[in-house]
């Protein structure tokens, strides 16, 4: 099967643990190269962040358990590349 | 990284996420504090009441500090564990998860285990260290100078809990700390007023 090369994902967090943290958790996971984590939205206790990761081998579960084990709830997978290369969406008439 | 480390790494994770630092520095300065006040109480009203055996003295002051170590334990295990409980819940609220079995609700596990062996600590060991001269009374001429040097190890306690306070407020050691030893002082006085008309 193809390797996950990037994987951008919306994501409900607390607080705390940081991103700081969870940037650097997520980094630490195999097959990770780069993390990046920008909040879109904050309230009192929770932030929404969009999270992009890319590694030659992303391993999807390993990334949604170190969100989950740090109090995060993913909403949604919003992009996914996988295979020998990263490749960015084709631009259509549409766009 | 070996267990210890491994465990350090923990603690200062959780100590992050729950905040368990703050609090218990709270919770010790503040029962420490009542320790030794508690401890005055029992040794001026000792003093008072004319007890000059220090057998008497160790064993009221020695079970006033174990029942104080055990109200500090218990009390602060059932108060952080529901303060904590509500705050878990109120998280939860808006994640809409149960965090229970995630770092979060680990951390606040270990805050209330931390906070509550702190809040027993703290005034279990203040107190007995007021109380250090009794045990070493045979030394002394008369019980009285056990009394003078436990009073005296009071003030000093008081002291260094006030510079203590100075140090987390960046504030002025010395001054916070004469502030803690008037509270120590007019404890010492009222009981000693109390043993005049006795």
């Amino acid at each position: 099967m193809g390797k996950v090369r990037r994987l951008v994902l919306d994501v409900l967090k607390p607080l705390e643990p940081t991103i700081i943290e969870l940037a650097q958790q997520l980094s630490e996971l195999s097959g990770v190269e780069a993390v990046n984590i920008s909040i879109y939205e904050i309230d009192r206790r929770v932030e929404n962040a969009k999270i992009t990761i890319e590694g030659d081998d992303v391993l999807y579960d390993s990334v949604v358990e170190t969100i989950e084990e740090n109090g995060g709830t993913l909403h949604s997978i919003d992009e996914v590349v996988a295979g020998k290369m990263i490749i960015e969406d084709a631009e259509t008439l549409q766009d | 990284m070996g267990f210890f480390a491994r465990k350090l790494h923990e603690l200062r994770e959780y100590n992050n996420i729950a905040n368990i630092g703050e609090i218990a520095r709270r919770y010790f300065a503040m029962n420490a504090f009542d320790g030794v006040l508690t401890i005055i109480g029992v040794l001026m009203g000792n003093y008072a009441a004319h007890v000059r055996d220090a057998k008497v003295v160790i064993v009221t002051g020695f079970s006033t500090c174990i029942a104080m170590g055990i109200s500090g334990l218990w009390g602060a295990y059932m108060t952080e564990s529901a303060e904590r409980k509500r705050d878990l819940n109120d998280l939860e609220n808006h994640t809409l998860t149960d965090l229970s079995n995630t770092k979060i609700g680990r951390a606040s596990r270990v805050a209330v285990v931390v906070v509550a062996v702190v809040d027993g600590l703290a005034p279990f060991l203040a107190a007995l260290v007021v109380l250090l001269p009794f045990f070493f009374s045979d030394l002394l001429a008369d019980v009285v100078f056990s009394y003078y040097a436990s009073l005296g190890m009071a003030l000093a306690v008081l002291f260094a809990l006030g510079a203590f306070l100075g140090k987390v407020s960046k504030g002025n050691l010395i001054i916070s700390g004469l502030k803690m030893i008037g509270a120590g002082l007019v404890s010492i006085l009222l009981s000693y007023f109390l043993g005049v008309e006795h």
